[in-house]
């Protein structure tokens, strides 16, 4: 009959109503059992985390964490637009450039009165890291872990190109002829005839072994690659940090290292960007593509475990002004939009407990923030043979770790930064215009 | 047959040729998913290019279907992310069935009575739906997303089929086209018996209609199966995450070094099985129905 | 591309002529509602209200988060001021007008020869297949196939002598290459849409020009194509409309990179809407370009009906 189509229209109706049923939101509380989603990007710490996971629901068993990973690139786009669904994760991992766009937009819970009923131990984390999250008097994150960046090095390659590796711990560079650094990335490249980077005759098109690789989609900070050199040169990205309000690319001096950078890449010693693959630069060095690199101490396991490639770390090259490595730290958030606050606290707090973090520290994939932690992460590390002590030296200076910019439109600074730089190392901007345009932007955000 | 000379002989070949090469460029990609598909991670640097891997394992499609534990998929190259395609299929199956019926059903009864009923304000609500035929799906993409979230239904079906459920102003045009076409002899027949409009349409009509109802399903299907931005936006949950979502999402989950080359190929693949069994069963009819769409 | 949102060829009949006796005076109101009713209520509820709802959004800045606040005309101003949206309009115009005469030139090519040497199903059905198959998946396939390091394209091109080749990150090959693959994606559909038009062309046609002693070629270009030109002007509209909204391959491939030159302007409008929260903006622009493809839409039906058939 006529109601027989409508008949069937309102049953897929009801179809789908019921099988909506089976998609229910991300904590099911029907029983008073609670499931935590937590975000976090970097899968090496993934398991370490599980660790934790299972040793927190022992303890709670009435809460379990669901642990959900995305990769870098995607990390916070995807975060974003899950914020903008209201369906972000209960707990996620937070970064220190991140924290103040999610606080601006009341997407956090401050945590300080959570920190303060509890009574939680401020004082066993390193020194700088609990404060970092404080704002306004508010507490956004609780430490998670930090990390600094050194060289990587195929140490067999080093050896066939003559190179002494003890040199290699005491480099110097500077923007104008590359110092030790130049000499030794021209050394290691290797064109397709077999002729070195110091050769005569190095054909710079054809190239079988680059000698460096380097991470040029590196952010606001250049983290893993250009941030390092930038400020080895006596470069400062903002008038204050954190929570400055005026940046600094338009500095000559940060012109300068881009400039280098490009150099290295119009000699042959380092990849073309136009070419850049889908590989990250840990694959690219595992394949013997390239020969050194600078890497991440959250790489370090991915790097030192390798079977078939001899890695090694070594300190960054010492510039004009010195050495300085980023050194980032990150903290744990509660979504403000999350049904189970209290419960996500309770997570968050074991996250930031000596329990936790030693149970990390045991996997050796990362150091923790707490400073027991940390060294037991180190003894983890070298009792399976891996040699962390380049980041050890790096950061035991004072004065030589740096804080990456932590302002406000962190989002759309890093953004912008990026797009200037692809434009210099696609050959389509020289880096003082590019970096002008980049700065000019930048601050007329704070406007 | 007339005598053929050198140059149409020529031709001929040349013609074969290129009709041959073009359905060599057509399959090749899919094999090579397949073959990829079926290489572990660890060989991909090998330097073998050949149509079939050294070493062909399952463990890519184990992976993707949920077969493997976590650590197992790590040591295979994955991230360690817990995956179900299978929980994706099952989603992106009632995500086009549910709207091929009921868009189906729904655009046949107004293009029915677009056609053959008389009533006031035909000719308005014809002529808006042909109207919004000129409107890109772009520009209601952003509010029904905002209504939806609304609606409290993100994450759920009845908030990722609700746009399209209903109708859309294509398949109403369509259908009221073709049901014009049909002769009236019929259904005047019948209701001078007195039948009604509904008995008429219902068993007099639609039966007659299979072909041009099935062109617009097999359109709407391979449109559903193939949507990709709606789904991803609305459906984010596991329990409403489609295929094409998945994929999306998976390409994000890989390891911080490189894509899960042979993971998603292995998950695109699962993509690609439905479609290509439409096509062995409905070859034909779907090469007809592209035509019948287009010329008509 | 999506087909279930365009114009058909033919021109609609609003009130086709009664030709049978009307056995019912009084009309068939409510019935007809009836049978209208799912429609409607559809059209109303996801279609009518959210295209008011989004000429609302697109005067405010409304961020998704917070509740909308009225900013006039200020999105329009700022689109209009946006290098970034000009640029976005021009690469999706430089990629519909590769990727249209690609496809149009192959699919008509390989549909003559099909219309006239090779009437195989299989064949058809094959050439089928990337239809069927969602275009994040076939943007994943390419992004492989053509990979810098692993793909299968640089090995053949090493083979061959010839150096790398970065078909996605390069500047100057990004944008053809996504054009490539959308051709790929795209090329057996619209060759049996030609395949289609050419089967209605008589074959007596055919068999008296041949009897005049032309040859294949020039009845291609003399009697099919003159003959097929309202298909080809249904295919043109159609590809248009569809290949200016392309989104899922670039947004699994590229992301709108490198430095933008693939952000067309669809990716550029979710960009702005769920990256960066501009829900207000990301209408206005959506608005825009709505009006762009309404504008083509009905400059290319007029045009369509100015072309009668020369069939007759």
């Amino acid at each position: 009959m006529r109601r027989a189509p409508t008949l069937i229209g309102t049953a897929l109706l009801a179809a789908a109503a019921a099988l909506s049923a089976c998609s229910s939101s991300s904590s099911d509380s029907s029983n008073g059992n609670v499931t935590l989603r937590y975000a976090l990007w970097v899968d090496t710490q993934a398991p370490a985390y599980q660790d934790c996971a299972n040793a927190f629901h022992a303890d709670h068993p009435n809460i379990k964490i669901k642990i959900e990973q995305t990769a870098w690139a995607e990390y916070w786009t995807n975060l974003t637009t899950e914020v903008t669904a209201g369906t972000a994760p209960d707990v996620f991992t937070d970064s220190v450039a991140y924290y103040p766009d999610f606080q601006t937009n009341n997407q956090i819970v401050d945590l300080e009165p959570y920190v303060k009923r509890d009574h939680v131990d401020l004082s066993h984390f390193r020194p700088g890291l609990a404060d970092l999250w404080v704002r306004d008097g508010k507490r956004y994150g609780l430490p998670k872990d930090w990390d600094a960046v050194a060289l990587v090095y195929n140490a067999k390659l080093v050896q066939a190109a003559g190179v002494d590796p003890a040199s290699l711990q005491n480099l110097t560079w500077n923007p104008t002829d590359g110092g030790d650094f130049e000499k030794l990335i021209a050394k290691l490249s290797v064109d397709d005839h077999g002729r070195r980077g110091d050769q005569p005759g190095f054909d710079k098109n054809h190239v079988k072994t680059y000698g460096i690789v380097l991470d040029l989609d590196a952010g606001a900070g250049g983290q893993t690659s250009w941030g390092n050199l930038a400020v080895a040169n006596g470069f400062q990205f903002l008038d204050k940090n954190p929570f400055g309000t005026h940046y600094e690319y338009d500095d000559p001096k940060l012109a300068e290292t881009i400039a280098w950078i490009k150099g290295l890449q119009d000699k042959g010693y380092l990849g073309r960007y136009s070419q850049h693959s889908s590989l990250g630069s840990d694959a690219v060095l595992a394949s013997g593509r390239a020969a050194l690199g600078m890497a991440g101490s959250w790489m370090a396991s991915t790097y030192l475990s390798n079977k078939k490639v001899d890695f090694a770390f070594a300190p960054l090259p010492a510039g004009p002004a010195g050495r300085h490595t980023a050194s980032n730290t990150l903290s744990d958030a509660i979504y403000a939009g999350g049904k189970h606050k209290d419960q996500a606290w309770e997570w968050v707090k074991f996250l930031a407990s000596p329990k936790c973090q030693h149970l990390v520290a045991k996997r050796a994939v990362v150091f923790p923030a707490i400073k027991s932690a940390s060294d037991e992460a180190l003894s983890a590390f070298r009792s399976q043979h891996m040699d962390m002590q380049a980041f050890v030296t790096e950061t035991s200076q004072p004065g030589a770790s740096f804080l990456l910019p932590l302002t406000d439109h962190a989002a759309d600074v890093a953004e912008t930064v990026q797009n200037g730089l692809d434009g210099v190392w696609l050959g389509q901007d020289s880096p003082a215009d590019a970096l002008k345009k980049v700065n000019d932007h930048v601050n007329g955000l704070f406007k | 047959m007339p005598h053929l000379t050198t140059g149409q002989r020529v031709g001929r070949t040349v013609a074969q040729l290129v009709v041959g090469v073009t359905v060599v460029l057509t399959v090749f990609p899919v094999l090579w998913m397949v073959r990829t598909a079926l290489t572990p991670a660890g060989d991909l640097f090998g330097d073998s290019y050949g149509l079939w891997p050294h070493h062909p394992t399952l463990i890519n499609f184990k992976r993707v279907l949920g077969m493997t534990s976590s650590a197992a998929a790590r040591a295979a190259g994955g991230s360690g992310a817990q995956l179900d395609f299978l929980l994706y299929l099952r989603n992106s199956l009632i995500y086009t069935i549910v709207i091929v019926v009921g868009q189906t059903l729904s655009c046949a009864m107004a293009g029915y009575a677009l056609a053959r009923l008389r009533f006031r304000g035909r000719t308005a609500v014809f002529g808006t739906f042909v109207g919004s035929l000129m409107i890109p799906p772009i520009f209601t993409l952003l509010p029904n997303f905002a209504l939806v979230k609304q609606l409290g239904w993100l994450d759920t079906f009845p908030g990722l089929v609700a746009p399209t459920l209903l109708m859309s102003p294509f398949s109403v045009f369509f259908l009221r086209q073709f049901f014009l076409s049909i002769p009236r002899e019929v259904e005047e027949a019948a209701l001078l018996d007195g039948a009604s409009r509904a008995r008429i349409f219902w068993s007099v009509v639609l039966p007659m209609s299979r072909a041009p109802l099935f062109t617009i399903s097999l359109t709407l299907a391979v449109w559903s199966w193939k949507d990709f931005l709606w789904p991803l936006l609305v459906g984010r949950a596991e329990n409403t995450r489609v295929l094409t979502a998945a994929l999306g999402v998976f390409l994000q989950q890989s390891p911080n070094a490189e894509p899960d080359w042979t993971g998603l190929m292995a998950a695109s693949t699962l993509t690609v099985v439905p479609p290509l069994l439409l096509l062995i069963f409905f070859g034909r009819r779907l090469v007809d129905a592209v035509g019948f769409t287009g010329v008509k | 591309m999506t087909v279930v949102q365009t114009a058909p060829a033919s021109v609609p009949a609003l009130d086709p002529p009664d030709r049978a006796p009307r056995t019912r005076r009084k009309g068939d109101g409510l019935t007809a509602w009836a049978f209208l009713l799912p429609s409607i209520v559809g059209f109303a509820v996801f279609f009518v209200y959210p295209a008011v709802r989004g000429v609302y959004y697109s005067t405010t800045d409304w961020n998704l988060l917070s509740p909308p606040k009225s900013v006039g005309l200020a999105n329009y101003r700022a689109a209009i001021h946006d290098p970034e949206f000009w640029k976005s309009l021009r690469v999706t115009t430089y990629f519909v007008v590769l990727s249209l005469v690609a496809q149009l030139a192959i699919g008509l090519v390989l549909a003559g020869i099909m219309h006239r040497l090779l009437r195989s199903v299989m064949v058809r059905a094959v050439l089928l297949l990337p239809w069927l198959v969602p275009n994040v998946t076939i943007g994943l396939l390419w992004m492989w196939m053509l990979d810098t390091n692993l793909g299968f394209a640089n090995h053949l091109l090493h083979s061959l002598g010839h150096g790398t080749e970065g078909f996605l990150t390069d500047p100057n090959l990004a944008l053809p290459s996504i054009a490539g693959i959308t051709t790929w994606a795209g090329i057996g559909y619209i060759a049996l849409l030609f395949y289609a038009g050419m089967l209605q062309i008589p074959q007596d046609v055919y068999q008296s020009a041949q009897l005049d002693g032309a040859g294949e070629i020039r009845m291609f270009f003399g009697i099919t194509l003159p003959l097929l030109r309202p298909i080809i002007a249904l295919v043109l509209v159609v590809s248009v409309i569809g290949s200016f909204q392309i989104f899922d391959v670039v947004a699994v491939t590229t992301a709108g990179g490198p430095v933008g030159l693939t952000k067309v302007i669809y990716y550029y409008i979710y960009e702005e809407a769920f990256h960066h929260f501009r829900m207000g903006y990301a209408s206005a622009m959506a608005l825009c370009l709505a009006l762009v493809l309404g504008v083509l839409t009905w400059v290319q039906m007029r045009l369509l009906r100015a072309s009668t058939s020369d069939l007759g």
